[in-house]
């Protein structure tokens, strides 16, 4: 069953005609006692992985794998780690990406997938010369 | 910002999922930004004003930026 219309199908897939390379959505989850906001990200990435060939999705389990959960600094679950081909993109999304965050999620995969940040030559600028020690951002949001 | 510097981590955290998260950075409205677990970034702002506040800039460019 499709979480999305056929309309808005074809324009979640028109929008991922811009991926060039792979890109793996790593889902951290558990298997015993999983939130439900685990399986709404599973449903909800595995719709995305319908719409482009390119798109993969991998489960990690989270309780199992704590290797890979603490390579990728995963602490929570549900958690979605973006990687291109192999290389993590450093993209995180933590809780269902639902609502207003599945589209941000697509513009992370598209992000992901091409070597382009998007931003304006000023913000390249200011990141090349002032970003010198790892750096994390947290962008707290609610799906509305 | 993640895919323009290797030192940088980004993450979309739904806050009503992870309450101990949105109650140790008091997140009572969103968007609201954490850079490194401290600085506190309010609401949607414009790309360049974004990046700013994220790096500890002022608001306005000064000749110290480039």
């Amino acid at each position: 069953v499709s979480l999305l219309s056929e309309q808005d199908q074809r324009v979640v897939r028109e929008h991922l005609s811009a991926i060039q390379q792979p890109v793996t959505l790593l889902l951290f989850t558990q298997t015993f006692d999983a939130p439900e906001t685990a399986r709404m990200a599973r449903e909800v990435l595995d719709e995305l992985a319908r719409l482009n060939d390119l798109i993969r999705v991998e489960e990690v389990n989270f309780i199992l794998e704590q290797e890979r959960a603490a390579k990728y600094g995963i602490e929570n679950i549900p958690a979605i780690v973006l990687l291109a081909g192999e290389e993590d993109t450093r993209m995180r999304f933590l809780g269902a990406p639902t609502g207003y965050e599945f589209m941000s999620l697509i513009e992370a995969v598209i992000l992901a997938s091409t070597n382009d940040s998007r931003l304006t030559p000023e913000s390249r600028a200011l990141i090349s010369a002032h970003v010198s020690s790892p750096t994390d951002i947290q962008v707290f949001v609610t799906p509305t | 910002m993640a895919r323009e510097s290797a030192l940088i981590r980004a993450s979309c955290v739904e806050a009503t999922e992870f309450m101990d998260l949105s109650r140790r950075f008091r997140v009572t409205g969103v968007p609201k930004t954490i850079v490194n677990g401290s600085t506190e970034i309010l609401g949607a702002l414009p790309e360049e004003l974004f990046v700013r506040s994220v790096l500890g800039l002022p608001e306005v460019p000064t000749p110290a930026d480039s």
